[in-house]
């Protein structure tokens, strides 16, 4: 859709050298925004139609199984390896804090594991996975409508939405909580392993669980189903409005990952926000 | 006495599961050796080219406006939404112990040692090292690194040189400038949620002489070797590219899936190393 609008000034200003922005500096605000809205609105028919397929869509046998294959199990290693480094990383570095102000570590599972659950968990695993799964769904999506397999999908009346898009949303709603609770879990572990090796912090004193109440898991869960929707959400319209052949795969492919980043970064603030307005 | 032993052995041609297993196991360790060391070689490679530097300067100046002026807005956006997101974490805590006085060494800690250097350089790998193994992938596989070659020109000083050094570039001044956001962010918020006025928040950032120059030069320093994790993997991946244009998206995600593998992990080292 960009690549039209820019042909098009192109196109009306052939005289003007490449370099001058098209037609002033408003104009091309203008088109930006123009060109956001437009973004805005086809990701939310995006949203609103897989919505729609989940439940009224056709099932293909075995597509939703083969998807959460292919989001859950194949990113178990990645995330475990990733958020047990993560785990380590942050126990250690807000034992350093911790120690400038007062020297006393007892509180330091509990306020670790309040933050896991609430916050870090859910939003460093999905910011791990969206590089991958994020970068998959594009990349499948997008060589697949280079190639014009989505066309032949629209000529056989399937909708590529609910062919394509809503396997991957369901499996990814599925695997990421479940993968969020395992790399949690992970990244506690790591800690606690930490702290006894850095700070000799005994294993019992870590487990300490008096901080969390039923807002942390709330929070943590709804961020989850957020994430999880966002991830395939995103990265498949980025899939689908790929254009450019080989090329274009690759652009997918990068605005998919930044845009599902970006997309968790946001919903992590008004989700935290919310959070802490209401508990 | 082959023929005796022949029936013995075709009953059970396939290896069992555990021999796939052990294949499976020694196949994915041998391609992270490739990989490693294919980026040694590569880094070598580089820095022998360094000196004396004959660097593209044109093109330089070409990828540092493509890969830092563009990224500039999704920098923006990640590092003021990251400095509210700490305040907001913290807020629990700052009220369960009044600790107001505090809360811009609490935000500023974890912003400039960790959570600006490590969000920045994911977003910055997403963006630029993802849209650099695309264009390096695709000049591989339409050959015209081949005829780079065949014109005597070096690809590696012409294209992989100015790039390197503009994604080291980039993600340093983006952390710097990431830095400050994710600071103003987080007083912002500190002053709509919890009313800690910028001035108590700047005082609890830098008058409480708990945080000091050594913690922004920490992060500054992970966010120059992360760069060049960024830089090393996706000029990796771009060249080792095979297979068409499917070789392209493949090379594209591996190169997002290592570098962040990569910057975790190092991370977690060096926040050993420098303590």
């Amino acid at each position: 859709m960009s690549a039209s609008t820019h042909q098009r000034q192109e196109a009306d200003h052939e005289d003007v050298p490449r370099a001058a922005p098209p037609s002033g500096p408003i104009a091309a605000l203008g088109a930006t925004a123009l060109d956001f809205l437009r973004a805005g609105l086809e990701l939310y028919s995006v949203f609103v139609r897989a919505l729609y397929y989940v439940f009224r869509g056709r099932r293909e046998k075995g597509a939703l199984l083969k998807q959460m294959f292919e989001i859950g199990n194949r990113s178990v290693f990645f995330v475990s390896i990733t958020m047990g480094f993560i785990g380590m990383i942050l126990v250690y570095q807000s034992g350093l804090q911790l120690r400038r102000v007062i020297p006393d570590f007892t509180m330091l599972g509990a306020t670790y594991l309040e933050l896991l659950v609430r916050d870090l968990g859910p939003s460093i695993a999905s910011l791990i996975l969206a590089t991958r799964v994020g970068a998959g769904i594009a990349a499948e999506i997008g060589s697949m409508v280079v190639t014009e397999q989505v066309d032949a999908l629209r000529m056989c009346a399937a909708d590529p939405i609910d062919f394509l898009v809503v396997p991957r949303f369901l499996a990814s709603l599925i695997m990421t909580t479940m993968l969020i609770v395992w790399a949690s879990t992970v990244a506690f572990f790591a800690g606690a392993a930490t702290a006894y090796f850095a700070y000799d912090l005994s294993f019992q004193t870590f487990f300490n669980i008096s901080l969390i109440d039923t807002g942390d898991v709330v929070t943590g869960m709804s961020k989850c189903i957020a994430y999880g929707a966002a991830i395939p959400i995103v990265s498949g319209y980025c899939g689908l409005s790929t254009f450019g052949g080989s090329e274009g795969v690759g652009w997918a492919t990068t605005r998919a990952v930044v845009n599902s980043s970006l997309a968790i970064i946001v919903l992590n603030f008004f989700i935290s926000g919310a959070a802490f307005l209401i508990f | 006495m082959a023929a005796a032993t022949a029936p013995d052995r075709d009953p059970a041609p396939g290896p069992s599961r555990l021999d796939a297993f052990a294949e499976g196991v020694g196949q994915s360790f041998l391609v992270i050796a490739a990989t490693a060391g294919g980026m040694g070689v590569l880094l070598g490679q580089i820095v022998r080219r360094l000196f004396p530097p004959r660097i593209d300067k044109t093109e330089l100046w070409r990828n540092l406006y493509k890969m830092s002026v563009k990224s500039l807005p999704i920098v923006v956006v990640t590092a003021l939404f990251v400095g509210a997101i700490m305040v907001i974490q913290a807020a629990p805590i700052v009220k369960r112990y009044g600790a107001e006085g505090l809360l811009g060494w609490g935000a500023g800690f974890g912003t400039l040692r960790e959570i600006a250097p490590l969000l920045t350089a994911l977003m910055i790998s997403g963006r630029v090292g993802a849209n650099n193994t695309a264009e390096l992938g695709t000049m591989v596989v339409t050959e015209q690194v081949d005829a780079l070659r065949a014109l005597a020109i070096d690809p590696l000083s012409f294209l992989i040189l100015p790039r390197f050094i503009s994604i080291t570039l980039t993600l340093f001044m983006m952390t710097l400038y990431a830095d400050c956001l994710a600071l103003l962010g987080a007083s912002l918020t500190g002053d709509a949620l919890l009313s800690v006025s910028p001035q108590s928040f700047y005082n609890g950032l830098v008058g409480s002489g708990l945080l000091g120059f050594g913690d922004v030069a920490n992060g500054l320093f992970k966010s120059f070797v992360f760069g060049l994790v960024i830089a090393l993997s996706s000029c990796h991946f771009g060249l080792s590219t095979t297979g068409g244009a499917p070789g392209v998206g493949r090379s594209v995600t591996a190169t997002v899936v290592a570098s962040a593998a990569g910057i975790f992990i190092i991370d977690y080292l060096l926040s050993f190393i420098l303590g």
